[in-house]
């Protein structure tokens, strides 16, 4: 308890998390906003199909990028290396001198990530559901209980995000490169989505099956895959690189 | 009291460690002398547990570093530069480490004041000098109240009274009975702290023994450091 007490002071006393921690209420919320124009002229218009099934959920899947980026400072940080003339010295020898269970240390960081990134997530999903509501008013797509499945879905889809962006940065040990791909690929163009142009398996990567968990409408795929299955997929994913970046962690020179 | 046994550290087909031993035993200042690339550094970082040796065996009070129940209470360390992330504050850096050790925020208040940084406690450390780096680094070895304390080239970027409040501080423990194992390419400033040497070249201990046994004929401790660790060192005298 105390690991990870000391590693959620370690992560909340970093200005680059709580920039991230913005990044993740703004880039929902802003695309809603953005968004909410367009619907709002469509609606006008009398088209009413305007305010589709996954109103909110589309802009929640953006906006896992604050999660990913806190996945890798958590790790990153640790590496970084001071300059020459300040001794050049880095963090992670005064962790694994306070914490020398490099497992216990990795697991206290690992579940330091994934509750600053649950709370984020949730505080995430609320306003922007709320945002939809001031915007669309009348039209905006009701919340029912077919909505607490889904939006736990985020919740889990953003922990389970910033523990894969936390696995690969351990394995890096540096952010750059994870933080690169990541991004670019929630964001900019989504590769693992052109992939399933090619084949088919490339619905069963993280992101495309982890989405599952809340996004009902993916029209164009070829591949039936319930929620819960989604799920399960990331979460294998996740598993299977977290196991392989403790063994790498334990095994090798800090 | 710090047991190195028969270290051996092999990185590829480059051996770091050729089975070294030795012991720095409590109520005295060991000094660990050697030019730079020595095998020093592997050796702390293997006693610390952050390396892992190929074989032999590193042990504090009997234990490896990994074993001890309480860490912080019992090593203090120091290595490179501050160990802390430039991006937060001396205080918040100091804060975690209390935290994960269960200490009482107070101490992190204390230690600020012993090492002299409380007036930058609030700064971040990528503001900080070498010398405030050292000595944040100084603090968080402090900050258990430690039986050991093992300090990396610890004086490097002090200023004149760093240095003297460094030795002091380090007399003071060994003479409570602490042990104190400090690295140094210093000669005179360890000439003035230390009660014993070790002195390691190319991975192998070429001296062992109190100041005086490792002086010996040389009249100082510079004359048989270079004596030791280099072909020519007597010839250089």
């Amino acid at each position: 308890m105390r690991a990870i007490t000391a590693e959620l002071s370690k992560l909340l006393s970093l200005l680059s998390v709580w920039v991230a921690l913005a990044i993740g209420l703004i880039v929902p919320t802003a695309i809603v906003a953005i968004n909410s124009v367009s619907t709002r002229k469509a609606i006008a218009l009398g088209d009413h199909t305007a305010v589709g099934i996954d109103m909110g959920y589309q802009e929640l899947a953006f906006g896992v990028i604050g999660a990913i980026i806190i996945g890798v400072i958590a790790v990153s940080s640790e590496y970084f290396t001071e300059s020459g003339e300040s001794g050049g010295g880095r963090q992670i020898t005064t962790s694994l001198i306070a914490r020398p269970s490099r497992l216990r240390f990795l697991l206290a960081k690992a579940t330091a990530v994934a509750m600053v990134s649950a709370v984020l997530a949730s505080a995430s999903a609320v306003a922007t559901m709320a945002e939809i509501r001031i915007f669309l008013g009348e039209h905006a797509p009701e919340l029912g209980s077919a909505d607490v499945p889904r939006l736990a879905g985020i919740v889990c889809y953003w922990v389970l995000s910033a523990l894969l962006a936390f696995g690969i940065t351990v394995l890096t040990r540096h952010g750059i490169v994870p933080l690169a791909i990541l991004i670019v690929n929630t964001s900019v163009v989504t590769v693992t989505y052109l992939l399933t142009r090619i084949t088919s398996l490339a619905y069963y990567f993280p992101d495309m099956a982890g989405i599952r968990m809340f996004i009902r409408n993916l029209d164009d795929s070829t591949v039936e895959m319930a929620p819960l299955v989604g799920g399960l997929v990331m979460t294998a994913w996740v598993a299977a690189l977290l196991t392989i970046a403790a063994i790498v962690f334990c095994r090798r020179d800090a | 009291m710090l047991t190195i046994h028969q270290l051996v550290k092999r990185r590829g087909s480059r051996t770091i460690l050729n089975g070294i031993s030795f012991q720095a035993r409590s109520g005295r200042v060991t000094g660990f002398l050697g030019p730079n690339g020595a095998g020093k550094s592997s050796t702390l970082r293997i006693l610390l547990g952050l390396d892992s040796a190929t074989s032999g065996e590193a042990l504090i009070n009997g234990v490896p570093y990994a074993r001890l129940r309480n860490p912080l209470a019992t090593v203090g360390a120091l290595l490179d530069g501050s160990g802390a992330h430039r991006a937060r504050t001396g205080r918040a850096h100091l804060s975690w480490i209390a935290r994960s050790a269960g200490l009482p925020r107070s101490r992190v208040d204390e230690v600020l004041g012993i090492v002299g940084l409380t007036d930058a406690a609030a700064k971040r450390v990528g503001s900080y000098s070498l010398g405030m780096g050292r000595r944040l680094g100084l603090a968080a070895a402090l900050l258990g109240d430690p039986e050991v304390l093992v300090l990396d080239e610890p004086v490097n970027g002090l200023d004149p009274e760093g240095i003297r409040w460094i030795r002091t501080l380090v007399r003071e423990r060994a003479a409570a009975g602490r042990t104190v194992l400090l690295s140094s390419h210093l000669m005179g400033e360890l000439a003035e702290t230390v009660d014993d040497v070790i002195v390691i070249s190319q991975g192998r201990i070429v001296a062992d023994g109190t100041l005086a046994e490792v002086i010996g004929g040389h009249g100082t401790l510079e004359n048989a450091f270079f004596a030791l660790t280099t072909p020519n060192g007597r010839v250089a005298q």
